[in-house]
């Protein structure tokens, strides 16, 4: 382990000087930090605005006054705002939002046949009082926090992190209590100092700050990582940049960096047993000095800790501690202008399809203002004083609006005036994302573990989980291709949005993955099968889609499944290995039954030897065993997948000391026997020269007991080197590497039925 | 100059704009031109322009993870047999460990092509196309130890997340196979150190990441991730992909304007060529016997080759890794393993640049060779729990090292800058790999100082804000 040797060594040197982060040339260039005067007129740094709302010139009676605010700026465009959806529509929309899961046929008739004035208010309440909601919404958290259950690349020590679940759990739980946001952020920061003794669950709150990346457990990223997290996702501040120098932008000096930097070297790290890990206070708290230029071997003037002075009293220092919680209560704060509109600004985007400001986590100089601003500080500001940071109310708030309610149909007037939907005259059009998406398939299956909480599980390896996507074990190092295929939100830094990508290996996963065709089958498999077609298509289509065909989709079903039936695979589709017995007949050719059992490493009769008809055959990757006569030989197949020539190279060894050894034969089904060797107590060659195949030939490797199945156990190793006419190659491939298990079943007509229904658009995208 | 996820998320003016230039990228490209207006739209990976002249299309980075000893290789220092087990005239560099003595190569150089470089004995073939190489002798880096050198020589950053190389790449010139990953690292055996950190997209979006490839397998499907279905024949399918098509039709007349519909229905097809695609690209038996005779046996052999079939397909970037770990680090018995590593390689990497060359392919494809620094010419001294007594190894050297370039508008038959006498250190025209990504770039048609992404408030480069184009490099 020449690795661990060299730590020392390395973290030394990573103390030597490194390279500046940000462009020194272009800062002297800018106006940023120091011009005061633009940044205290900058519209995200002032408290939001509550201008008086008036109602627009049609009132209608059930107008919020996000309705007003929307329609006042869409008049003054010149476009209409949508009608409402079809209510089919927006329940479907709706369980997707709140909960991230399809409602079922019933549950959407239930909304369809329920004729109350009030009947779309009772089914948020209803969404918003389910356990699920809180899943739904921790994940969307999750990205902000950059949560993952592992530490990065981190030498050879363990990389998972302890109890890393419990900080997910901890969210889904606070969702779904409706803790209040502001009360939300101050566990994630400061929860060691806001809770009795050291057992308390609120404690998992601070995975927020400790569940990033290690960066081989460089102290300076570390907390560099952290200052990150806490101010772009909370405050939607880039404070980071001023880690070498003053940030080119906004009114953080480099000076400020270090006053934070301290805040979080003033709180070391503690391990509970059964939590994960958070951070304490140090004994004895201190201010850290300035790294010129980022360098920490560069160290310049001592930085007290305090909050970001621009937000806050110049001259106040934190007083308690580290500061941490005097940092805590500056950011969850009612006077914060910013803590609140980051927060409702990712809420309305979630549910929208599209934030009002483009880049939820910098809200700094460089963001001007959004057009939709006036919607932005009336959400923050009754989010604040109204609603008391109550995310279910918030929610309720914006679902409520006429706004979310739009179809999302295309207009040409409309799209002509505004083709990107700025103005919201129109929903927006989303694809499920992928915890939505596996979710959604496992709904079809039958099969949706729905438990709440719990540890995290593997996803990608077989078997297959049937928890929810966001229990999902998230390997932050080498995080498994499906995340990235559907663009998942790297666990590396916090992310503020998730890239939307349309890649064919999405396609491939929901072919051909093993996942997505167990959910098909299983799918199917909730069908009666003896019912007739139009009978299966229309009980898939409510299981799928929740709603019934039309004639033509009917008529498509049942044209597919019908074709479907005709056809038929053999398993063995494209594998040229089998394994069976039986024996050679007076004219060369081979009989020869499949063996039926596998035990996980051999094929024989039955779950045990011998079995009752076939007897003591058995074959194994290298060998096996004969069954008592010559027509019970053990025998594995080849089938030549093209025309060309062989060569078979090999030993037939019979180690046993006693019984009448074994006989082995090769058989070709164009050319017959075409060798036959004996070893008894000993080993022969088993040697055969050019034979030529045509694609679909088969050649056994037979091996029989002789006069006397006792001792008979045999390993025969050899390769069959195959040169191919069509191409000039040859192939050696050892007959060992050719054993299997039973392959997998081919999928029936409905299934692939069933699974064509879940590659539609219509399933992976809400209106 | 380009999108940015945060900033703009791909406004709709842009989107158009986008596939203006790619329809005209794609008429070079492998995609049916029905399917340019759709996967323009939201496929990050259509193919474009880079906004200069470069002669750069495809890039095949053949990295000898752990370390190649540039004084055994393509750096020949004879003063080291002047003072072979004595003490170099000068203080011996701090590495990651103690050194002692002066260690001459224990291989013989000659000279080659028309250019006359010299060459180690241990890489003959490669050795026969030096006229096409420029052989960069004074590489450097920042510090000895592996992990923060192989981030800096693939990500342009020792510790921080930041892209890779072959992420800016294929973010900024897509890829001209949809059907084949646009961005491909091999590895036989598994991952090397840092693992898939090495290709990773850092900021950008995953779609830009290295698949991850281990070339020890042979079956398609142990490569590339559901690309073969067990389970339902290729007619089936067929079948499945046409019912999907009607239905997704039926529901995209409905709903007029909306790209992502068409894209993803566009997706299916690709994927459904993909599994043809993908199958043929990775089996190199289907090459004549000629060309396999010519790369050799053996892993390398077959990882080099798909190599070029790869670029040959369209995809953008190719990393091959010798090996999982850090095959390359020899502390001990340097001249045992460099021999025998370099004897696992140098005749497919011969070949490679010979095939590339006779196919028309190398003006367009850069060829890198190197590790993520060289060794010392001093020996190293054996320390507890290293190199167990043995006194006959190199320790890590990032003051000075050897990289060398081919192909994609590269000045061949070139050696460009210098160590000391020794070897130790760079001297003349000391080249960082700041450096070096700053050239790549240009060479693939992109100034690093304005080839940008905007996140966490930054414009971020690959080169930070260090790096210059060595243009003595550049045909």
């Amino acid at each position: 382990m020449q690795r661990l040797v060299l730590l020392s060594v390395f973290v030394s040197l990573l103390a030597i000087p490194q390279p500046a982060q940000c462009d020194d040339q272009a800062l002297s260039t800018q106006s940023g930090y120091g011009d005061n005067a633009a940044s205290r007129s900058h519209w995200a740094f002032q408290a939001p605005q509550t201008s008086s709302i008036q109602l627009s010139s049609e009132p209608a009676t059930t107008e919020t006054a996000i309705d007003t605010l929307i329609l006042r700026r869409l008049e003054g465009q010149g476009i209409t705002a949508s009608p409402k959806a079809d209510r089919r529509i927006l329940v479907r929309r709706l369980y997707y939002d709140l909960l991230g899961l399809p409602p079922t046929y019933d549950q959407v008739q239930l909304f369809l046949d329920d004729a109350s004035p009030d009947a779309y208010e009772k089914l948020i309440d209803h969404l918003l009082a389910s356990e699920h909601f809180g899943e739904r919404w921790a994940r969307h958290w999750l990205d902000i926090a950059r949560f993952g259950d592992t530490k990065g690349y981190v030498f050879t020590e363990s990389r998972d992190y302890p109890n890393a679940y419990k900080y997910r759990n901890w969210v889904i739980d606070a969702f779904n209590r409706d803790l209040p946001v502001d009360q939300f952020l101050k566990y994630q920061l400061v929860a060691d100092q806001m809770v009795e003794g050291d057992d308390d669950p609120n404690l998992a709150a601070m995975g927020y700050l400790t569940l990033g990346r290690r960066f081989i457990n460089n102290q300076h990223d570390i907390i560099d990582d952290r200052i990150d997290v806490v101010f772009r996702g909370m405050m939607g501040l880039t404070v980071a940049c001023a880690r070498c120098h003053d940030h080119m932008y906004d009114p953080i000096a480099t000076e400020d960096y270090y006053a934070l930097y301290g805040v979080f070297a003033s709180s070391p790290e503690h391990q509970d047993e059964h939590l994960p890990l958070r951070l304490k206070e140090a004994d004895q708290p201190q201010d850290a000095h300035v790294f010129n230029r980022g360098n920490p071997a560069n160290q310049g003037e001592i930085a007290r800790r305090r909050f970001l002075p621009f937000f806050n009293d110049e001259d106040s220092f934190f007083e308690q501690g580290s500061g941490r919680k005097e940092l805590a209560e500056a950011i969850a704060s009612d006077d914060n202008p910013l803590t609140a509109r980051v927060f409702v600004n990712r809420v309305w985007s979630h549910l929208m399809g599209a934030p009002i400001v483009s880049t939820p986590s910098d809200f700094g100089m460089r963001t001007d203002p959004p057009v939709q601003r006036d919607v932005l500080d009336h959400l923050a500001a009754t989010f604040v004083n109204e609603d008391a940071w109550s995310l279910k109310r918030l929610i309720r708030r914006i679902v409520m609006s006429n706004v979310y309610q739009q179809s999302s149909e295309h207009r040409d007037d409309a799209w002509a005036a505004d083709p990107e939907n700025q103005f919201y005259w129109r929903a927006n059009r989303k694809r499920l994302d992928f915890e939505a998406m596996r979710d959604s398939l496992l709904a079809c299956s039958g099969h949706l573990d729905a438990t709440v909480g719990g540890p995290s599980v593997r996803i990608e390896t077989a078997p297959s989980t049937n928890r929810r996507t966001l229990y999902a074990f998230i390997d932050r190092q080498n995080l498994p291709a499906i995340f990235r295929t559907f663009d998942f939100a790297s666990p590396d830094t916090h992310s503020p949005q998730r890239p939307n990508t349309v890649v064919p290996q999405q396609a491939l996963f929901l072919l051909n993955s093993p996942f997505a065709q167990e959910a098909a089958e299983q799918l199917a498999d909730r069908i009666d099968p003896t019912a007739e077609i139009g009978t299966q298509v229309r009980e898939l289509y409510r299981l799928v889609f929740a709603r019934q065909p039309s004639v033509e989709e009917l008529h498509l079903g049942a044209t597919f499944a019908t074709q479907a039936d005709e056809e038929s695979v053999s398993p063995e589709h494209g594998n040229p290995w089998q394994f069976g017995y039986g024996g050679v007949d007076d004219h060369g050719r081979v009989t020869f039954s499949p063996l039926p059992y596998f035990t996980g490493q051999a094929w024989q009769g039955g779950p045990d030897r011998p079995d009752p008809e076939i007897g003591w055959v058995i074959l194994e990757p290298e060998g096996g065993h004969p069954g008592n006569d010559q027509k019970h030989a053990a025998i594995r197949r080849w089938i030549a997948p093209s025309e060309g020539h062989i060569v078979v190279r090999g030993t037939l060894k019979h180690p046993a000391e006693e019984g009448d050894g074994v006989r082995s034969q090769i058989v070709s089904s164009r050319a017959g026997p075409i060798g036959e060797w004996i070893a008894q107590h000993s080993e022969i060659a088993t040697t055969v020269e050019s034979v030529d195949v045509q694609a679909g030939d088969t050649v056994d490797f037979l091996v029989d007991c002789r006069t006397n199945e006792g001792h008979d156990s045999f390993l025969w190793p050899a390769t069959i080197e195959f040169r191919s006419n069509s191409h000039d190659t040859s192939e050696e491939i050892p007959i060992s590497s050719g054993f299997h298990g039973p392959l997998p079943k081919p999928l029936s007509g409905l299934a692939r039925y069933a699974q064509t229904l879940l590659l539609t658009n219509e399933f992976h995208f809400l209106d | 100059m380009f999108g940015n996820l945060e900033h703009a998320m791909l406004s709709r003016r842009e989107l158009l704009w986008r596939s203006g230039m790619g329809i005209g990228a794609l008429a070079l490209g492998q995609l049916a031109p029905e399917l340019a207006s759709a996967t323009n739209s939201t496929n990050p990976l259509a193919p474009k322009t880079s906004p200069l002249a470069g002669k750069t299309k495809h890039v095949i980075h053949l990295f000898m993870n752990g370390g190649p000893s540039h004084v055994d290789t393509f750096d020949p220092k004879p003063a080291l047999d002047r003072y072979a087990g004595k003490n170099l005239p000068m203080e011996n560099l701090r590495t990651e460990r103690p050194t002692g003595a002066a260690l001459p190569s224990p291989y013989k150089f000659s000279k080659y092509g028309e250019c006359g470089t010299e060459v180690s004995e241990i890489f003959p073939h490669t050795a026969q196309c030096v006229d096409d190489m420029a052989v960069i002798r004074s590489m450097h880096a920042d510090v000895p130890n592996h992990e923060p050198s192989l981030l800096l020589m693939n990500c342009g950053e020792a510790r921080l997340i930041r892209p890779s190389v072959g992420s800016w790449l294929t973010y900024g010139l897509g890829t001209e196979n949809q059907n084949l990953p646009a961005f491909v690292s091999m590895c036989p055996g598994g991952y090397p150190i840092q693992e898939s950190q090495n290709w990773q997209s850092g900021f950008l979006p995953g779609i830009f990441q290295g698949t991850h490839v281990d070339t020890r397998h042979t079956e398609v499907e142990k490569l590339i991730e559901n690309i073969k279905n067990h389970r339902v024949s290729n007619a089936q399918q067929r079948r499945q992909l046409d019912l999907l098509n009607a239905l997704n039709q039926k529901h995209l007349d409905a709903r007029q304007q909306d790209a992502q519909l068409e894209a993803r229905i566009q997706s299916f097809e690709l994927a459904f060529r993909m599994q043809t695609d993908a199958t043929d690209a990775f089996d190199v038996t289907r090459e004549p016997k000629h060309i396999l005779e010519m790369y050799g046996s053996g892993t390398q052999a077959r990882q080099i080759l798909i190599a070029r079939r790869l670029v040959e397909r369209g995809v953008r970037y190719v990393q091959v890794w010798h090996g999982a770990g850090q095959p390359w680090d020899n502390h001990d018995d340097i001249e045992v393993n460099h021999r025998r590593l370099a004897q696992q390689c140098d005749q497919a990497i011969g070949a490679l640049l010979t095939d590339l060359k006779q196919r028309g392919l190398l003006d367009e494809t850069l060829v890198i060779w190197g590790g993520e620094f060289g060794r010392t010419p001093t020996v190293e001294l054996p320390k507890q729990g290293a190199n167990a007594g043995k006194i006959n190894g190199r320790d890590h050297n990032h003051y000075g090292f050897t990289m060398w370039l081919a192909g994609g508008g590269v000045r061949g038959g070139t050696v460009y800058g210098a160590t000391d006498e020794f070897g130790f250190k760079a001297v003349e025209k000391p080249m960082h790999v700041h450096d070096l990504h700053a050239t790549i770039l240009h060479l693939a048609g992109f100034d690093h100082e304005s080839f940008t992404y905007r996140y966490a408030g930054r414009d971020f480069r690959l080169t930070d804000v260090h790096g210059k184009v060595i243009h003595d490099l550049v045909a």
